[in-house]
C-alpha cells in the first residue's frame, strides 16, 4: 500500500493532531503544577511495531526523545503477545524512562478488532516520588525515591489497586500523585479511541504502511540536509560548574554521508550527587539538537532519530549508570544541545544559536499559612541565545521549554511573596545581534513556617558563550538574604527569608561593533542596555537623553 | 416568550421588538454590509458597499441612507441600529491606537515583556513574539503592594502616582492610561484610588483599571487586556462620537447599539468604557446568526458554525441553541495560527475557532514536500491567479475553479470573470510538477487539504470542550462555505448542513438578533465544602448587579433582564477549571447540587471523574441578557426575480473532477434562486448563487425550506 502526496499529507497531519488531543486531555486533568503551568509533559503515538509516528506539538524536547526507547524497554519486559485490551503499563525507571524518578511513563496498547495496532505513551512529572525529595543532594538512586519497574498498572481495564497502594504509601501528596497517574491513564484512553476511529474512517487495518511513509519521508529529509554538509569531525568542550569541581563535557560530532555520529569521550565521570545523566536523556538532546539544525519544520517522529548515533563512555556523567543519583539530570543534560551547537557552528553558521542562559528551578516544599501542604516548582528563564540575524529574546527558556510561574498563582499556591521580577539590563551578551537579557526574581517565605528549598541551576561560573565574535552573557547568581549560595544546593528557608535568583543572559552573535546605532538607541530607550553598558560592551556613546549615539573614537 | 412579556411590563419601555424597524451594519475589511428588518412587512432587505477605511462612519451613513431610500423611507424611520466594527481589532493589529501609559506595582514593570516564558514553537529558534503596546519608556512603577490575602504590605504612594502621571502626560504626551496592580482582581482599592487621583488632576485622561476591565487572576494576561483597552479607548470614543453625530445629522433618532465579542450588543457608553470587548465582534455576529437559525424549528439545536471567507475560515460550536463562550482570545498573532504567538486577552467572547484557509489562501509545498494551504493569503490584490490581476500563486479559489466547482463566468453573480487557464498554470507550476501530479489532482489535493484542516480544527476544538459533533448540524456561510461544507460534514459524520439565505451578509443579519448583553467574571478561589449558602448567594448578587448595570442604564426594566450564572470549578489541586452553568433559581438552594453538575460536565469532557476529590471554585461569572430580538415572522427578501411559470432551476451541466475516478464527469448545475421550497436536488450537483456555489456530492440531498435556507442531508453512508 502506498500513498500519493495528497493522501499522505492528510493522514500525517491527522495523526499529529491525535497526539495533540491526547496532550490537551492530559494537561487539563493533571494535578501537578509542573504539568499544568510548566508544560512538563509529552504524549506520543506509535504504530503496532513500536515505531514512533507522532508527538504532541507542545511537548518538552527531552521527553519526545526518551519516549521511543521507553516503549522498547516496556515491550522487552512485557512482549506484545502478553498485552491485552485495557492493559496499562507504567515505569519511572530513570534508565528506561526519562532520566529521573519523577517522571511517570504511562503506556497503553491500542487494540482494534482483536489486533494490536498501536501504542500511546504519555509522560508527566509527578508532584512527588518519596525519598529525599526533588533535589540534587541524593547520593544514590535508592535515596531519591520510589523506583517503579515496568509493570502493568491496569489489566484488562481493572486498576491494580495493590500496586497503586504501594506507590501512594511511598509518596508525599498521595492524592495528587494518584490524580496525576489517573490523568495519564485517561488521556491514553482518549488516544486509543481516536486512533481506532481514525483507522475506521480511513479504512486502514494496519498503521504500518502509513508509519513507514511518514518515518521514511522524515528520515529522507533529514538525511538530505546532513548529506549537504561537508564530511568531517567537529569537536567542542564546555566546562559546567559541578558540586565541588568543574565538570567537563566534550563531544566529537562526525558527519559522514547522511549520518551523524556523536561521541562524548573526554567527558567527566559521574558524581555522587544527583546531577548525573542517564544515556536516554543525553540521546534525547542529541536528537533535538540535530533536528533543530536540519529539519525544524517537520513534525517529530522516529525518522528524525534514525540518522543519529551516539556513544559515551560508560560511567561518564552523560552516561551515568545505576545506582547513580539523577534527580537533577537536566541541569547537566540541557548542556548537550549547546555542546553540539558549538561543535557544528563552523559547519552551520547561519543555523547555530549562541548559548542560552537556560533556566533555573526552585523546588519548594512546606505548608501554607493555612496548613495546606505543597510541593511546587518555580521556573525562571534566563536570556535566549542570539542567532545570525536575530536577537535572543529576554527571559526565554532554551533548550528546554518550561512556562514561567505566574506571580499571583505562585503566591496563592505556596504562600511565598514575590518581591520583584525584572529584567537585568546589559546581562545579554553583546553582539551584532544581542543575547537575551536575564531577569531577577526575589521570593520571600511568608508561610510563617520553615520551608525546604532546593535549587537546580547552572551558569554561575561559566557563562553562555557568544558566537562569531559575540560576547558571553552575564552569569547567574542565587542568593539567600543577599548572600550567594550554591546553585545546586538545598536549603531551609526560615520565615521571612528571601531567595533571589539573577538569571543568566544569553550569548551574543557577531561583532558588537557592527550593531547599528539606531538599534542601540532603541535598546537603551527600552532599558535593555544602560548608557554605561553601551559604552563598555559596544563602544558606543549614547547621550543621557537617549536620542543620539556615536561610536567611540579609538 | 416570557422574556418578551416581561419587557412589556417594564417600567421604562426599551424597544418594541415586535414592531420596530431594525438596521444591522457590519463593517468588514473590504465591504460594509447592511441588513434592514421590517417586522411589520416581515422582510429583510440587504445591501453591500465598499468600506471607507479613513472615515468608516461614512460608509455606514451613506449605505444606511441608500438602503432606506430603496425601501422608500428615511433614517428617521429606524428605531434601532446595531453596529459591528473591526475598527478596534484592526487598530490593535496595526498598532494605530493611542499613546498609552501604564502604571504598575513597583518591581513588575517588565512582566508584560517577559510574558509566559514559553516558546510556542519548540524547534523554531527564530520565533518572534508581539511587542507590548506600551513601550518601557511609558511605564511607571508605583510603590504599593497588596498580597493575595488582601493584606496591604505597602501603602499606595499617592504622590508617586501623581508625579508619574504628570510626567507621562506632560513629557510623554500619553492619551490614555492603564493601571495594573498585583492581586487587584480581588482587592481593587489601590487601583480605584489611583483613578480617583488621576481623574481629579487630569480629568480628560481615560483610565483603565485591570481589576475592572478583567478581574482575573494571572497578572500578565490581565494587564495585557487592560492595556489593549486603554490603547483603543480614545479611538473608540472618537469613532463612536463621529458615528453618533453623523447619524443624528442624517436624521437618525433611534437607539444605537454596538456589537461585542460575546455575541451581545452594548450601549455606546459601555463600548467606550470597555472597547477591548469589541475585538472580534464581527465573526461573533456570524456565529450568533447560526445559533439563531438553530433555535428556529426544524433544525438541530447543536450546530457547527462554519464560515469560509476570502482570507480565513472560522468556526464556532453552538450547544442547545447557544454559541459556546469563553473568556479568552488571542489577538495580533505574529504567527498566524500558532497559539501563544499573540497578545492574550481575557474578555468574554464567543469561542471562535481559527482554522486558517480562506479562498485566497496560497497553497505551497511544506518541508515534507506535501501540500499546505495557507496561512499566507494572496488577499484581494493580486489575489488568486484566476483573478487575472497578476497573481501567479496557486490558491484555494484556483483549485476550486479548476475542479469545476466555480463557474468562471458566474463568479460573484457574474460581476467578475475568472481565468481558468491562469489557475491551471499556477497549479501546475507550484504544486503539480514538483509532486508529479496533473493540475486536476493537485487542485484536488489543495481542496481536500483545506477540508481536512477545517475538520481537524473542529475535532480538536470539540474534544477540548466535550462537544459531540456527530449528531449535530452545520451552518455554512461565507463565499467558500457552501463549496466545502458537504465534504467536511462527511468527514465529521455530521448528518445535515444548512446553507442560509443571505450567506454573504450573515454577520449583518446576526446583528439583528443580538440581545443587549453584559458578562462579568471575578477570580475568587473558594473551597466548595467550606462555602455557606448565603456566601454563594451574596457573591452572585454582587456580580449580577454589576452585570445588569449597563442594561439598566440603557433603559431596560429589571424584569426584562435574564440572568445567567456559572462557576469555573476544578478538583482541588488541579490547574484547569471547567465552566459549570447553574440553573436559574435561588443560588443558595443550588449549592448541594453543584458537585453533581460538575461531575457531569467533567465526565463529558474527559471521560473520567475523581470521586471524593474536593472541589474548589476559581472564577465566578454572571451574565445579564436583554430580550432576544425575534426574527420569527421575517423572511429574508429573495433578491432574484420570481420564477416565470414553467421555467426550471436548471442551468445545464459542466465537467467536475471526480477524485475516485481521477477524471472529470458532467454534473448538473442549478440556480438557487429558482428553486422552490421543498424542491429537492440530488447530488452530485452544483447549486449556484451570487456569492457562492453549493457543491453536492454523491448521495447528498438538498431541499430549500420556507425560510430560504438550503437544507442538505449528507448521504453516502456517513
Amino acid at each position: 500500500m502506498s500513498f500519493d502526496p495528497v493522501e499522505l499529507g492528510i493522514l500525517w497531519d491527522r495523526v499529529v493532531s491525535i497526539a495533540d488531543e491526547i496532550v490537551s486531555a492530559l494537561v487539563t486533568t493533571s494535578f501537578s503544577t509542573m504539568v499544568r503551568e510548566s508544560g512538563d509533559l509529552s504524549c506520543m503515538l506509535f504504530n503496532g511495531d513500536g515505531a514512533s509516528l507522532a508527538q504532541g506539538n507542545f511537548s518538552v524536547p527531552s521527553f519526545t526523545g526518551t519516549g521511543p526507547p521507553t516503549l522498547r524497554h516496556m515491550l522487552r519486559r512485557i512482549p506484545p503477545d502478553a498485552l491485552e485490551p485495557g492493559d496499562v503499563v507504567i515505569t519511572n525507571d530513570p534508565w528506561m524512562g526519562t532520566g529521573h524518578l519523577w517522571d511517570i511513563n504511562v503506556m497503553r496498547p491500542v487494540f482494534r478488532k482483536g489486533r494490536l495496532v498501536a501504542f500511546t505513551l504519555s509522560v508527566t512529572h509527578l508532584p512527588d516520588i518519596g525519598g529525599g525529595g526533588y533535589a540534587s543532594t541524593g547520593t544514590e538512586v535508592y535515596a531519591e525515591g520510589l523506583r517503579i519497574p515496568i509493570r502493568k498498572l491496569m489489566r484488562r481495564g481493572a486498576l491494580d489497586e495493590d500496586l497503586m497502594e504501594m506507590i501512594l504509601a511511598n509518596v508525599r501528596l498521595p492524592e495528587m500523585v494518584r490524580g496525576d497517574i489517573l490523568a495519564n491513564i485517561a488521556c491514553n484512553e482518549v488516544g486509543g479511541r481516536l486512533i481506532s476511529e481514525f483507522m475506521d474512517e480511513q479504512g486502514l487495518d494496519d498503521l504500518g504502511p502509513l508509519s513507514r511513509a511518514i518515518i521514511g519521508r522524515t528520515e529522507a529529509a533529514m538525511r538530505e540536509r546532513i548529506a549537504a554538509l561537508p564530511d568531517g569531525t567537529w569537536r567542542n568542550s564546555v566546562p559546567v560548574e559541578g558540586i565541588d569541581a568543574p565538570i567537563g563535557l566534550s563531544c566529537a560530532v562526525t558527519i559522514r554521508g547522511s549520518d551523524v555520529a556523536i561521541d562524548f569521550t573526554g567527558t567527566t565521570p559521574a558524581l555522587t550527587r544527583a546531577i548525573n545523566v542517564p544515556l536516554c536523556y543525553t540521546r534525547a538532546f542529541c536528537n533535538y539538537a540535530v533536528k533543530v539544525l536540519t529539519i525544524p519544520e517537520l513534525p517529530n517522529n522516529e525518522g528524525a532519530a534514525n540518522p543519529i548515533s551516539l556513544s559515551a563512555p560508560e560511567g561518564c556523567i552523560l552516561n551515568a549508570v545505576h545506582p547513580s543519583p539523577t534527580a537533577g539530570r537536566h541541569v547537566i543534560g540541557h548542556f548537550v544541545a549547546p555542546l553540539i551547537f558549538g561543535a557544528l557552528a563552523p559547519v552551520l553558521p547561519a543555523q547555530v544559536q549562541a548559548d542560552s542562559g537556560m533556566l533555573s528551578q526552585l523546588s519548594v516544599r512546606g505548608e501554607t499559612r493555612e496548613g495546606r501542604g505543597f510541593s511546587s516548582l518555580f521556573f525562571a528563564a534566563g536570556g535566549f541565545g542570539a542567532l545570525r540575524g536575530t536577537d535572543g529574546r529576554d527571559a526565554t527558556p532554551g533548550p528546554s521549554n518550561m512556562i514561567g510561574s505566574p506571580i499571583e498563582i505562585w503566591e496563592d499556591a505556596t504562600g511565598m511573596t514575590v518581591l520583584h521580577k525584572r529584567l537585568l539590563p546589559d546581562s545579554g551578551g553583546a553582539g551584532e545581534w544581542r543575547g537575551g537579557n536575564g531577569q531577577e526574581i526575589a521570593l520571600r517565605n511568608d508561610t510563617g513556617r520553615p520551608m525546604d528549598a532546593a535549587v537546580f541551576s547552572s551558569r554561575t561560573e561559566y557563562p553562555a558563550q557568544g558566537l562569531d565574535g559575540g560576547r558571553p552573557g552575564a552569569l547567574r547568581d542565587t542568593l539567600i538574604n543577599g548572600a550567594p549560595v550554591h546553585a545546586k544546593g538545598r536549603y531551609m528557608l526560615a520565615p521571612g527569608d528571601v531567595v533571589t535568583t539573577r538569571e543568566a543572559g544569553g550569548g551574543g552573535h557577531g561583532d558588537p561593533a557592527r550593531r547599528g546605532l539606531e538599534q542601540l538607541l532603541r535598546d537603551a530607550r527600552d532599558g535593555r542596555i544602560t548608557v554605561e553598558g553601551a559604552l563598555r560592551d559596544f563602544g558606543v556613546v549614547v547621550d543621557p537623553g537617549m536620542t543620539r549615539a556615536h561610536r567611540r573614537r579609538t | 416568550m416570557l422574556a418578551r412579556r416581561g419587557l412589556f411590563n417594564a417600567p421604562v419601555p426599551f424597544l418594541d421588538l415586535r414592531m420596530d424597524l431594525r438596521l444591522g451594519v457590519d463593517i468588514g475589511g473590504t465591504f460594509t454590509d447592511f441588513a434592514l428588518l421590517d417586522p411589520q412587512r416581515g422582510t429583510v432587505a440587504l445591501h453591500k458597499r465598499l468600506t471607507t477605511p479613513h472615515a468608516p462612519e461614512r460608509a455606514v451613513i451613506d449605505g444606511a441612507l441608500a438602503l432606506l431610500a430603496e425601501q422608500g423611507a428615511g433614517l428617521d424611520a429606524v428605531d434601532l441600529l446595531v453596529h459591528g466594527t473591526t475598527l478596534i481589532t484592526n487598530a490593535t493589529i496595526e498598532r494605530r491606537g493611542a499613546r498609552t501609559g501604564f502604571l504598575v506595582t513597583r518591581g513588575f514593570r517588565d512582566v508584560i515583556d517577559i510574558g509566559r516564558e514559553q516558546r510556542y514553537d519548540l524547534f523554531d529558534l527564530r520565533l518572534r513574539f508581539p511587542e507590548p503596546l506600551v513601550p518601557p519608556a511609558l511605564r511607571r512603577e508605583i510603590p504599593e503592594r497588596v498580597l493575595g490575602s488582601g493584606t496591604v504590605e505597602l501603602a499606595l504612594d499617592e504622590d508617586a502616582v501623581l508625579a508619574a502621571v504628570q510626567e507621562l502626560v506632560e513629557h510623554e504626551g500619553i492619551e490614555a492610561l492603564a493601571v495594573g496592580l498585583l492581586h487587584s482582581y480581588a482587592h481593587p482599592a489601590h487601583e480605584r484610588r489611583i483613578r480617583a487621583l488621576v481623574q481629579s488632576a487630569f480629568p480628560q485622561l481615560p483610565v483603565s483599571l485591570s481589576g475592572e476591565v478583567c478581574p482575573f487572576m494571572r497578572e500578565y494576561e490581565r494587564w495585557t487586556t487592560t492595556i489593549v483597552n486603554a490603547y483603543t479607548q480614545p479611538l473608540a470614543d472618537r469613532y463612536l462620537g463621529a458615528l453618533e453625530s453623523g447619524l443624528a445629522q442624517a436624521g437618525f433618532r433611534g437607539r444605537l447599539l454596538v456589537m461585542t465579542a460575546n455575541g451581545g450588543s452594548a450601549t455606546p457608553e459601555t463600548a467606550r468604557r470597555f472597547p477591548v470587548r469589541l475585538i472580534e465582534s464581527g465573526p461573533a455576529a456570524g456565529a450568533l446568526m447560526c445559533a439563531w437559525l438553530g433555535r428556529q424549528g426544524g433544525l438541530p439545536r447543536d450546530l457547527l458554525s462554519f464560515d469560509l471567507g476570502g482570507t480565513t475560515a472560522k468556526g464556532a460550536l453552538v450547544r442547545a441553541g447557544e454559541p459556546l463562550r469563553r473568556f479568552e482570545l488571542e489577538v495580533a498573532r505574529v504567527h498566524a495560527f500558532k497559539r501563544g504567538s499573540g497578545l492574550p486577552l481575557k474578555i468574554p467572547v464567543i469561542d471562535m475557532i481559527e482554522i486558517g484557509s480562506g479562498g485566497g489562501s496560497i497553497a505551497t509545498l511544506d518541508r515534507r514536500d506535501l501540500i499546505a494551504v495557507g496561512p499566507r493569503s494572496a488577499g484581494a490584490a493580486p489575489g488568486p491567479a484566476c483573478y487575472g490581476l497578476g497573481g501567479d500563486q496557486a490558491t484555494l479559489t484556483d483549485a476550486n475553479l479548476v475542479l469545476g466547482f466555480l463557474d468562471p463566468g458566474f463568479f460573484l453573480g457574474g460581476r467578475m470573470r475568472l481565468d481558468p487557464a491562469a489557475a491551471q498554470r499556477a497549479l501546475e507550476a507550484r504544486i503539480g510538477r514538483p509532486l508529479g501530479l496533473d493540475a486536476a489532482r493537485a487542485a484536488w489535493g489543495i481542496h481536500e487539504t483545506a477540508n481536512e484542516d477545517v475538520a481537524r480544527a473542529f475535532r480538536v476544538h470539540a474534544a477540548e470542550r466535550g462537544f459531540d459533533y456527530r449528531s449535530c448540524g452545520m451552518v455554512a456561510f461565507g463565499g467558500g462555505g457552501p463549496v466545502h461544507a458537504m465534504r467536511i460534514a462527511r468527514k465529521l459524520r455530521v448528518p445535515r448542513v444548512i446553507l442560509p439565505a443571505g450567506a454573504g451578509v450573515m454577520s449583518a443579519i446576526g446583528l439583528l438578533v443580538s440581545p443587549l448583553r453584559f458578562d462579568v467574571v471575578r477570580s475568587d478561589r473558594v473551597q466548595l465544602d467550606g462555602l455557606a449558602p448565603d456566601g454563594l448567594a451574596a457573591r452572585f448578587a454582587a456580580l449580577e448587579t454589576e452585570a445588569a448595570a449597563p442594561l439598566l442604564g440603557a433603559g431596560l426594566g429589571r424584569s426584562a433582564i435574564a440572568t445567567g450564572r456559572a462557576l469555573d470549578l476544578r478538583y482541588r489541586g488541579q490547574g484547569y477549571e471547567i465552566e459549570v452553568s447553574l440553573p436559574p433559581g435561588d443560588p443558595a438552594e443550588l449549592l448541594a447540587g453543584i458537585p453533581a453538575l460538575f461531575d457531569r460536565a467533567y465526565r463529558r469532557i474527559f471521560g473520567i471523574t475523581f470521586p471524593g476529590q474536593p472541589l474548589e471554585i476559581v472564577n465566578w461569572k454572571a451574565s445579564a441578557t436583554g430580550p432576544s430580538p425575534a426574527l420569527d415572522t421575517a423572511r429574508l427578501a429573495v433578491t432574484a426575480p420570481p420564477r416565470p411559470p414553467g421555467a426550471t432551476a436548471g442551468k445545464g451541466e459542466r465537467p467536475v473532477y471526480d477524485p475516485a475516478a481521477g477524471a472529470y464527469r458532467p454534473v448538473r448545475v442549478l440556480d438557487r434562486y429558482a428553486l422552490g421550497p421543498g424542491e429537492s436536488v440530488h447530488g452530485p450537483a452544483l447549486i449556484e448563487e451570487n456569492e457562492s456555489t453549493c457543491v453536492l456530492g454523491e448521495g447528498d440531498i438538498a431541499v430549500p425550506d420556507v425560510h430560504g435556507n438550503l437544507v442538505v442531508t449528507i448521504g453516502g453512508g456517513a
